[in-house]
């Protein structure tokens, strides 16, 4: 067989057919970055160095472009420099927009050692605060040579230090959520009845059936599916997505909000009560999921992991609609009489069934009873305290006529 | 078999595009011509179970590649491959369709009773017209030879994320970060 293949990326030759550059987190960590920052020759030219204040991510994915395949995402190195010299935030300004980075990092790991960190960052188009966000996802990885402890490891901590110097990025454009599989393989992945009717009979009988019409009631959705098939998170690229999550939801803090207690559940009522009747079959396929997977009211820990990938998915549904939320919370804001119909909607009980499952360390008698409804607010608030800035907003909006703040 | 006797460096991997199964690899391989990289087997005297395949198929992740041809029934050592599904044509980036692919799902035991796995298998064929047009010039062969090649790509049932969705986590910060910008009324 021919090994005369000489590949060069970026020029000249190619990739040989059917091969496409999709290295692990570890791969890119441990051979391409750590062969960069100590100034090792890469055998390829597979990934470039971008200057991120001068190319817009549709540039990026011009200039990284692995041969002539289709690709779905795409890798450079960036050198980060700090945004002001005395500062510790870094510029990811561009000439349309800008990066924002988003959530938690997250620890990446390889021969259960601790190797590196992953910051996820979006991409606004305009200038902040203003921005637009766009599908535009960067997740940028460092390596993290100095911290040996592999857990409970604080990731605000350090994080100044971590500001600077090489990092290898990925970029790729997000894939929307709702959408459902028509594949001739989704068919086999129906609702339980069982599971349905629980639900319903713990609510108000058929109130959720009119909402949502008898179509969408057994609908096959791709939160269903991969409820239902955990394997997902072992995939290459995102192994270890499940590592972090108990932990890092226990570690919430408190949601600061102690005038409004009754304020702020109105305005998550409200955001519920509108999501419920949009979203409503991706929460309830999850609810299913959980109900017919374990019959026994009884939480165990372990059986229930799998189902937190179905509620972050839920989680991640209920909050996917948020322009359409703003629009109502503001709306909410200028007639406080809706918010207060709010508080009285027939869907109270359900989001504090959701909530309540979201906690299963919570061993206090309530989770022995998933159709107890009105007594876990606050584990909703623990909850909902992942953006407790945000939060802290909405109570405000509510409470006060503030024209701005 | 990560390694595909194909000097690459980390982070490569065999992910074809349909186009390119068909383009590339099985229609060379139903040519005669040289494969480059030849990396796919010829399994066609085998039939292995799908959980055989590995270390004899090529495989990359959870996917096995190998060379086959089409017969009615494929039945293996424990099991059989029941069709799933018609016919979906595969066409290239200028939309000429250049072959067929059709699914079968593997069941254990006889059939009928055979219990169904999640084993998929996509079978990969050059289009009749492409192959008729090519035999007919081809005088004295048998049209069926040329056209009775397949590559098989086998599975277990998975998600076909492609690694371009957030993790979960990351979809709720990313929406919260939203309530960040509520525009307020004057």
């Amino acid at each position: 067989m021919p090994q005369n293949m000489s590949i060069s990326v970026n020029g000249q030759s190619q990739v040989p057919p059917g091969f496409r550059f999709h290295p692990t987190e570890e791969e890119l960590l441990q051979y391409y970055l750590r062969k960069k920052v100590s100034y090792e020759k890469i055998d390829l030219d597979v990934i470039r160095d971008v200057d991120l204040n001068k190319l817009e991510p549709w540039d990026i994915q011009e200039k990284c472009k692995i041969g002539s395949t289709p690709q779905n995402d795409w890798y450079f190195f960036s050198h980060k420099d700090k945004k002001y010299p005395t500062g510790t935030r870094t510029n990811r300004a561009t000439a349309a927009g800008f990066w924002k980075a988003t959530g938690r990092d997250k620890m990446i790991h390889g021969n259960s050692r601790r190797i590196g960190m992953r910051k996820t960052l979006v991409f606004y188009k305009g200038r902040a605060p203003h921005g637009q966000k766009s599908d535009w996802i960067m997740h940028e990885y460092r390596l993290d040579d100095n911290t040996t402890d592999t857990n409970n490891v604080s990731n605000a901590m350090g994080e100044a230090t971590q500001e600077e110097g090489w990092v290898v990025c990925r970029i790729f454009k997000k894939k929307n959520y709702h959408k459902t599989l028509d594949s001739p393989m989704s068919s086999s992945l129906t609702i339980s009845e069982t599971g349905t009717s629980q639900w319903f009979s713990s609510n108000d009988e058929g109130t959720l059936e009119q909402i949502l019409g008898p179509e969408h009631v057994g609908k096959t959705c791709k939160e269903e599916d991969e409820a239902n098939n955990s394997k997902r998170f072992l995939r290459p690229i995102e192994t270890g997505v499940n590592n972090g999550l108990i932990e890092r939801c226990m570690k919430l803090p408190n949601l600061e909000c102690p005038n409004s207690m009754i304020t702020s559940q109105t305005c998550y009522q409200q955001i519920h009560h509108d999501q419920m009747l949009r979203e409503n079959d991706a929460a309830n396929i999850v609810t299913n999921q959980m109900f017919s997977g374990d019959p026994n009211p009884d939480y165990h820990p372990e059986t229930s992991f799998n189902d937190w990938a179905a509620l972050d998915r839920l989680v991640a549904s209920q909050l996917n609609g948020q322009t359409e939320t703003s629009k109502l919370l503001s709306s909410s804001f200028s007639d406080p009489s809706m918010a207060i119909t709010a508080l009285c909607s027939p869907c109270d009980g359900d989001d504090a069934q959701h909530i309540q499952l979201l906690q299963p360390q919570s061993s206090s008698s309530s989770s022995n009873r998933p159709y107890h409804t009105t007594q876990d607010y606050n584990n909703e608030f623990d909850l909902w305290s992942f953006s407790r800035s945000s939060a802290d907003q909405l109570c405000q909006m509510l409470q006060y006529d503030r024209p701005t703040l | 078999m990560a390694d595909n006797n194909v000097n690459l460096p980390p982070g490569f991997r065999f992910y074809p595009t349909d186009e390119e199964l068909v383009v590339h690899f099985l229609h060379r391989k139903a040519a005669l011509l040289p494969c480059n990289p030849d990396v796919i087997p010829d399994l066609d005297l085998y039939p292995y179970d799908p959980w055989e395949l590995d270390g004899k198929a090529l495989a990359e992740g959870n996917q096995w590649y190998f060379f086959s041809r089409r017969t009615q029934n494929r039945v293996t050592g424990n099991g059989y491959w029941k069709p799933l599904g018609g016919d979906e044509p595969v066409t290239t980036s200028a939309s000429k369709r250049v072959g067929l692919k059709k699914y079968y799902m593997f069941y254990t035991g006889e059939p009928p009773a055979g219990i169904k796995t999640n084993w998929i298998m996509q079978e990969y064929r050059l289009s009749d017209t492409a192959s008729s047009s090519r035999s007919s010039k081809r005088k004295g062969h048998p049209k069926t030879d040329y056209s009775k090649w397949v590559v098989c790509r086998v599975y277990e049932r998975d998600d076909d994320d492609d690694g371009t969705e957030l993790s979960c986590l990351d979809e709720v910060f990313l929406s919260l970060d939203d309530l960040d910008e509520i525009n307020f009324p004057n």
